[in-house]
């Protein structure tokens, strides 16, 4: 007898009850496409995160001063001094201050996003103008009331005319002077297109100073020696490491995947939990299907079916349940990824896409049919081991 | 040439609880080949321990079996099941076909045990079908017969593994008297063609339809010899000591 003859009847058992298939494959089908969707939304969202970080710049380095209880202050040249003096790594540099409070523009109050720049903040993020002129050193020199704006507030507050009109920044008037060329694929509130430059200068006098600065490598490769020349100089600077963190943003993008690995395989293991409880279920059933057809295993062997075949027949029958399960847990699974990648980008105004990995698919098949071989076998040696004569006058 | 099956002072003890209860006390027999005979007595003479023996379901506790001189009482389960694919053929009371399965998937089940091709298989069991006359309904399921009509199949699975013996267990016990007369020349076909088939039962009005009558009483032989003698079926009580199990 081949394994194909005990595929068959296998099958045609399945086949035959197939409401209870159903139900016995309903925990190994949940849990294979809990599985595919939770490790597809972690793909779907390192996918996401690597691409917004590589956008800002996996060649920028972050510096926040916190001179607070230090005996030095860093000044704005200081900090020129330092890159100049590492120039083998370092490249260009700007202060940035973040300014917290609303924009008024006209009537309008919008929740822009303002931030105090130099003139070579522009060239460090590659944005290029597509109106006007872009922060000059002379603004910062002069902390002229000027600013430039994202492609979002000259479309949405201006009709695309926004040079040569004032708005309110923390009560300052200022004046546009240019136009960012858009960036991201949608103008939206909140987006990379919703925002407002204006000189370093201007922003730490009315915000109260400049804490952090952004500055580049040379080359992407040179990012860990540019990073540790960065801390060498201002630990020199301050004589203690305590006052000042330097982040790169390949080594933040590093951590954030790490963590969403991390969290993705847990929520995965817990999911998988229900393809264990899933196996019981398989084994459950398979007991109940055991004493059901006990008469047809006494039969069967008293018509010289061995113990292996018998052993072989459960096998396979539980095997069999079981990977069917995976494979409709796997296309439940595509079909929650797709409808997860629609919510989810219409829950969070960006395109995230829910891609289940061929690994993942893979190996959640490989485990569901592992499980039914693995719960069907005491079932199986079970109806293996019975007493024909005992079995034969079973009712 | 040495006999079928051969018993030689065959015991068979079973343990009910602290008490041995003996089913076979040394019970001593031969069948040739070709023969017919009938293992007749009444319930717990043992009748069904020796068919159990027999058909190669169980081995005895002392003594010893042979069937076509192998010695039966040494192998394991899975010897036991090859033997009983190869050299027996089982007609049971209740038929026990396969509800699952048509007619001829029934009884292709021992070829496929066997390891028979596909293709001679089916040839095999439309041909054993056809012998019993059921050659019109391959594709039924056996609800779809009448008792008799089931029977005949399972008297075509016993015939398809063309088994050495054919163990009938009380064949005709759930069948109106016609329909059990038809199953019994069916019977007796198969033995006038050349079969060694080997009956048992309770019935001795059936247990006349034999050439030969083996009576059992209390796990004993109480009477071997042919049917048509006068003390075939009417045989003075012996008393027993101990019981026997059915």
């Amino acid at each position: 007898m081949s394994i194909f003859e005990s595929l068959t009847l296998a099958f045609k058992n399945i086949v035959s009850s197939k409401t209870r298939t159903l139900l016995t494959m309903l925990g190994i089908i949940i849990g294979v496409a809990a599985v595919i969707v939770i490790v597809g939304l972690g793909n779907g969202l390192e996918g996401y995160i690597t691409e917004s970080f590589s956008s800002m710049g996996t060649n920028t380095l972050t510096a926040s001063v916190s001179a607070r209880g230090s005996t030095r202050t860093l000044s704005v040249d200081d900090m020129y001094d330092i890159v100049e003096e590492n120039s083998g790594y370092l490249d260009l540099c700007s202060p940035t201050v973040n300014m917290m409070g609303s924009v008024k523009i006209g009537s309008e109050t919008s929740r822009t996003s303002v931030t105090g720049v130099s003139e070579d903040y522009f060239s460090i993020k590659n944005y290029t103008l597509s109106k006007g002129r872009g922060i000059q050193y002379s603004d910062i020199a002069l902390r002229a009331k000027t600013c430039v704006v994202g492609a979002y507030v000259d479309m949405a507050y201006y009709g695309g005319s926004a040079v040569g009109e004032t708005l309110r920044v923390g009560g300052q008037s200022l004046t546009i002077v240019g136009v960012i060329e858009q960036q991201s694929e949608e103008l939206e509130e909140g987006g990379s297109d919703d925002c407002l430059f204006l000189p370093y200068s201007t922003a730490a006098r009315l915000s109260g100073g400049v804490s952090s600065y952004t500055v580049t490598v040379r080359d992407e490769s040179l990012i860990a020696e540019g990073k540790a020349a960065l801390e060498n100089a201002l630990e020199d600077f301050f004589g203690s490491d305590s006052f000042y963190t330097v982040t790169s943003m390949s080594e933040m993008l590093e951590t954030m995947t790490g963590m969403i690995s991390i969290l993705v395989a847990v929520l995965a293991g817990i999911a998988a939990i229900s393809l264990v409880v899933g196996g019981i279920g398989i084994m459950n059933i398979m007991l109940v299907s055991v004493t059901e057809r006990t008469r047809e295993i006494g039969i069967r062997k008293s018509l010289g079916a061995k113990e292996r075949y018998i052993m072989e027949q459960f096998v396979i029958e539980a095997a069999a349940t079981s990977a069917l399960g995976g494979v409709i847990g796997i296309l439940l699974g595509y079909a929650l990824s797709a409808v997860a990648s629609k919510v989810v980008a219409g829950l969070m105004e960006t395109a995230l896409t829910v891609a289940p990995t061929v690994g993942a698919v893979g190996t959640a098949f490989g485990i569901s049919v592992g499980i039914g071989i693995l719960f069907g076998y005491l079932p199986a040696k079970k109806a293996a081991v019975l007493n024909p004569i005992d079995a034969l006058h079973y009712d | 040439m040495s006999a079928l099956i051969e018993f030689q002072n065959v015991c068979k003890y079973y343990e009910m609880g602290d008490t041995t209860v003996v089913a076979a006390d040394h019970i001593s027999f031969q069948i040739q080949r070709g023969e017919f005979v009938a293992i007749v007595g009444s319930s717990g003479s043992g009748k069904s321990t020796c068919m159990n023996i027999i058909g190669c379901l169980d081995v005895p506790s002392e003594g010893t079996y042979l069937l076509d001189g192998r010695d039966v009482g040494g192998m394991n389960k899975n010897e036991l099941a090859e033997i009983r694919n190869e050299l027996l053929g089982f007609i049971f009371q209740q038929y026990n076909l396969l509800p699952k399965l048509n007619l001829l998937e029934n009884v292709e089940v021992p070829l496929m045990y066997a390891g028979i091709s596909r293709s001679e298989r089916r040839e095999r069991a439309e041909a054993a079908l056809g012998m019993v006359g059921l050659e019109e309904k391959l594709k039924h399921k056996p609800s779809q017969l009448s008792g008799g009509q089931q029977q005949r199949v399972s008297i075509a699975r016993a015939l398809a593994g063309e088994p050495a013996v054919i163990l009938a267990d009380e064949p005709t016990g759930a069948l109106d008297s016609r329909t059990g007369r038809e199953v019994l020349s069916l019977l007796q076909q198969l033995h006038a063609a050349g079969n060694t088939v080997v009956l048992i039962t309770h019935d001795n009005t059936i247990a006349v339809q034999a050439q030969r009558i083996i009576r059992l009483e209390d796990g004993r032989v109480v009477y071997d010899g042919p049917s048509d003698a006068p003390d075939a079926v009417v045989t003075p009580r012996v008393a027993g000591t101990g019981g026997g199990a059915a």
